[in-house]
Order: structure tokens, then C-alpha cells, then sequence
């Protein structure tokens, strides 16, 4: 098997303009070939779309619009993980021989309206995430006596971390207070507590370990995977784990040969903002009822560890490009490319993303 | 339309389950994912009880268990805060999606 390698990233800045999803997707794929060094559109092989947009044959079209003829094109969907599936794809196909070089493009309009799961009847009519969100929320108060404050302080903490950002849809600082005080949603949600969906796109090219030191002269490994589906259907879920993250985190440090402790920086999966906390405890990062206590050491030391570039609550959700854009910082991180969100010396880090309420969670570990 | 939704659609909640593996199979499907045999219904007694609960504006909804380990999302009713693990009762019908509602029991 060969080693697969990050060897060049792009991205669109993320907004809530009604932008075509194939317009999007050449935008940041230009920026990714343009990132790279040596590199022309005629030497991927590979082309793999991430997106929960209703279009047809974005891979082919992709393909065409870069001028490239690929080996491999199609599309990945898997809700809110799409981008980070489409990797572990890529990686797939690079380590197996299949192909060298991949790119990987992930994409959203704020418009799609294919954002939510029909297929799970026990949601009913309350068919919108903001309802698992306030089950989720509301369990975790009770076990682990989390305050609204504690949840306040991960958007807010995010909010300021995305204001260093220049591709994040929200470059408004948020106090603690502000977001206590924000438009109620449920009484266990504000508005600000709340990821976004909007328009963006990202890319991401991968290479064999034998392209990458042509192609970068800091590749970035991707080291440790790990995906796990628990179900469907919300329902099934216990209400105060994400037990999904837990089984592929272990999965990707099992692979990576690394404890939890190993981690500089992390991108996690801030849907709401009780999913940071959650999603940090699951991974090993912090014990269970400790995970508020944490967020709240990072905010007050301007500790950036996790969700440096802003989180999905401070960055925005487009879908298909989330997972993509979460692994352009973890790599920007690990070659010291991260201007004032750089945490010093990293040299491991951590995405989680996960769809549907945590039914299904992905994990990978990048080295420098 | 499927039989489940048309069978809310009259106000009945049907169970599917499989009578090969003694399963229930939620959310309802025609093949059962232990055996691959054909799923049957049976009519739910429409009790649960609350495993967690929030507010949206002034009307309550929650996550509920109902029979054999079935959850649902669905709006409460209740004249004052609903309490874990209390009994409700449930009401469906069908538009374009499941609407599941409940009544707290002894209200």
C-alpha cells in the first residue's frame, strides 16, 4: 500500500450568495491546482465531487470544465460528512494503485434543498436538525450538568477564532453574553449556538507517496482513518454520545499508532454547539463531564486547539465542502501555514465530521 | 404512498416487525434486516413514555419510547413541564410527513 499524501488545497470564501454548485466547484479546484507545485490539470487521475446538491454528473462535468480526462470521476454523498468520505475515497483509490493523483472537490449552494433526510420517518414533521440538536443539548445538561454558559462560550470561542478566517462566512466577533442572549430557537438552543448552511466549495488534491515529493515540498500524511455508521435513523441514538466518533476514533488512532494525547489541533464537528463538547469528549480529548471546563480554559488562554479556523459555527456548513475545508486547516497547521490561527509546532492533528445527528462519524489523522 | 403512511393517513400507527427473528423494525421496512424475510404489522397501543423533552415557543416536543423500543419524535401536550419517563398517549395522522403527538397521561 502506498502512502498517501495532501499536496495542495483551495477554497471559496463561504457565503450566503446563490451561487451555481459547478461554479463553485471550478473555483476552488482552480485555487487547489494553482496551490500546487509542478502540477498541471492533465496529471489527475482521478476526480471525486462531494456534494448533497440535487445536480447531476458533477465529477464528469468537473472533469470537463478543468480540462481533465480522469481514470476515476463520480460523486460522493453522505450528508454532512460527504467531504471527508470523499476523501478517505481518494485515499482509497491512491493506495491501492488504482490511482497517483486525486482531487477531491466538495461543494454547496445555501439553496439545495436536498438537506434533509426524508427516509427517517421517526423525525415526523420535526424534520429539522434544530430538534435532534435540542435533544442532544437538553441530555448532556442533564448528565453532565453543562450551563448554557459553557455552550455559549463554544460559539463564541469559534465566532472569534473565524474572525482570523478569510474564507469564513462569519467575521463578526460574538461575546458569551451575546450568544446567551441571542434569538431563542428552542430553550435549549439560540440562533448562535447553531451552525449554518451557506454556499462554498473546497478542494483538495492528494498524491502517492512517489508524486507527492514532486508535487509539494511539505506533503502532509494522512495517517490514521476511521468511519463508522451506528444507523440511520436519529432515533436509534443515545441521546448524550455521538458513539459513532468514539468507535473511528479509536479506529484512527489503532491505524496512526497515537493516543488522543498525540493531538496538537483538531477539527471538530460544531453542528450545535453541544456537539463540540461532545465530539472532544468521544475523541479522548477530555473526560465526559470536563469537556465545558476545557472549552472554557481554551477561551479564556486564546488557546486555539480546537477549531482553529472557526468551526462550522463560525465558518459556516456548505455540506459537501465542510469535511474537505476542516482538512485544509489541519494541513495548513501541520506546514505552519496558518498565519495567525497557527498553533506553534504542530505535527499531528484530528478531523471529526459526522452527519445525521452523529448516526455516522468520520476521523482522520494527518502527520507533517 | 406507503402501507405505513396510509395506515397514519386513518390514524394508526402500524409496528412492522418480524415474526421469523421476534424483531420489531423500526423505521418500518418490507424486508427484515436480520433474515431478509417479509416484515408484518401490528396495530401500536399508542403509550409511551418521555426520554427527553424541549420548548419551541409555547408548545413542548420530545423524543418518545413506545412499544418495544420504538422512538419518534413528536409534540407534547402537557398543562405543565413533562417529566422523564412519563407515560403519554399518541395520536398520528399523515399530510405530506408523520406527525406524531402526545398527551401526557393523567394530565
Amino acid at each position: 500500500m502506498s502512502k498517501v499524501a495532501i499536496v495542495g488545497t483551495g477554497q471559496t470564501k463561504f457565503s450566503k450568495n446563490d451561487d451555481d454548485v459547478e461554479k463553485l466547484l471550478f473555483e476552488s479546484a482552480n485555487n487547489c491546482i494553482q496551490s500546487v507545485n509542478n502540477c498541471d490539470s492533465s496529471d489527475i487521475e482521478g476526480v471525486l465531487v462531494s456534494t448533497n446538491n440535487n445536480s447531476k454528473y458533477l465529477g464528469a462535468i468537473l472533469s470537463e470544465t478543468m480540462g481533465i480526462q480522469p481514470k476515476i470521476s463520480h460523486s460522493i454523498e453522505h450528508l454532512c460528512s460527504s467531504g471527508t468520505n470523499a476523501i478517505i475515497s481518494a485515499y482509497a483509490h491512491i493506495s491501492s494503485g488504482l490511482s497517483d493523483i486525486m482531487l477531491v472537490s466538495g461543494a454547496e449552494s445555501a439553496t439545495n434543498p436536498g438537506q434533509v433526510l426524508e427516509w427517517d420517518k421517526s423525525r415526523g414533521n420535526l424534520e429539522h436538525p434544530i430538534y435532534w440538536g435540542s435533544m442532544l443539548t437538553k441530555a448532556h445538561k442533564r448528565k453532565f450538568q453543562t450551563t448554557d454558559e459553557e455552550l455559549a462560550i463554544v460559539s463564541a470561542k469559534n465566532h472569534k477564532q473565524a474572525m482570523d478566517n478569510p474564507f469564513a462566512y462569519s467575521n463578526e466577533p460574538r461575546t458569551i453574553s451575546e450568544v446567551m442572549n441571542s434569538k431563542q430557537i428552542t430553550d435549549d438552543l439560540r440562533i448562535l449556538d447553531c451552525s449554518r448552511s451557506c454556499s462554498g466549495s473546497s478542494s483538495i488534491l492528494l498524491a502517492s507517496e512517489e508524486k507527492a515529493k514532486i508535487f509539494s515540498d511539505q506533503p502532509i500524511w494522512i495517517t490514521g482513518i476511521g468511519q463508522k455508521t451506528t444507523s440511520a435513523s436519529f432515533t436509534k441514538n443515545i441521546l448524550d454520545r455521538i458513539e459513532s466518533t468514539r468507535i473511528s476514533a479509536d479506529f484512527a488512532y489503532k491505524m496512526a499508532k497515537i493516543e488522543p494525547k498525540n493531538i496538537d489541533v483538531a477539527e471538530v464537528h460544531d453542528a450545535f454547539s453541544v456537539c463540540e463538547l461532545m465530539a472532544i469528549s468521544e475523541l479522548g480529548i477530555v473526560a465526559d463531564n470536563k469537556s465545558g471546563d476545557f472549552v472554557r480554559n481554551l477561551f479564556n488562554t486564546e488557546n486555539r486547539m480546537i477549531n482553529p479556523r472557526g468551526g462550522l459555527i463560525g465558518a459556516g456548513h456548505p455540506l459537501g465542502a465542510t469535511g474537505i475545508s476542516q482538512t485544509i486547516e489541519i494541513t495548513n497547521q501541520l506546514q505552519g501555514k496558518s498565519n495567525k490561527r497557527q498553533i506553534s509546532n504542530a505535527k499531528t492533528g484530528l478531523i471529526q465530521n459526522m452527519s445525521a445527528a452523529g448516526t455516522s462519524s468520520s476521523i482522520m489523522v494527518l502527520e507533517n | 404512498m406507503t402501507f405505513f403512511e396510509n395506515q397514519l393517513k386513518k390514524g394508526i400507527f402500524q409496528i412492522c416487525y418480524c415474526n421469523n427473528c421476534n424483531n420489531t423494525i423500526w423505521p418500518p421496512k418490507e424486508i427484515c434486516h436480520t433474515c431478509y424475510k417479509k416484515t408484518d404489522w401490528k396495530k401500536s397501543k399508542n403509550l409511551g413514555k418521555i426520554i427527553e423533552f424541549s420548548k419551541k415557543e409555547s408548545k413542548y416536543f420530545g423524543l418518545i419510547e413506545i412499544e418495544e423500543g420504538i422512538r419518534v419524535l413528536g409534540d407534547i401536550s402537557s398543562t405543565s413541564m413533562p417529566k422523564i419517563d412519563q407515560l403519554v398517549r399518541m395520536s398520528v395522522i399523515f399530510d405530506s410527513k408523520p406527525h406524531y403527538s402526545f398527551i401526557v397521561e393523567n394530565n
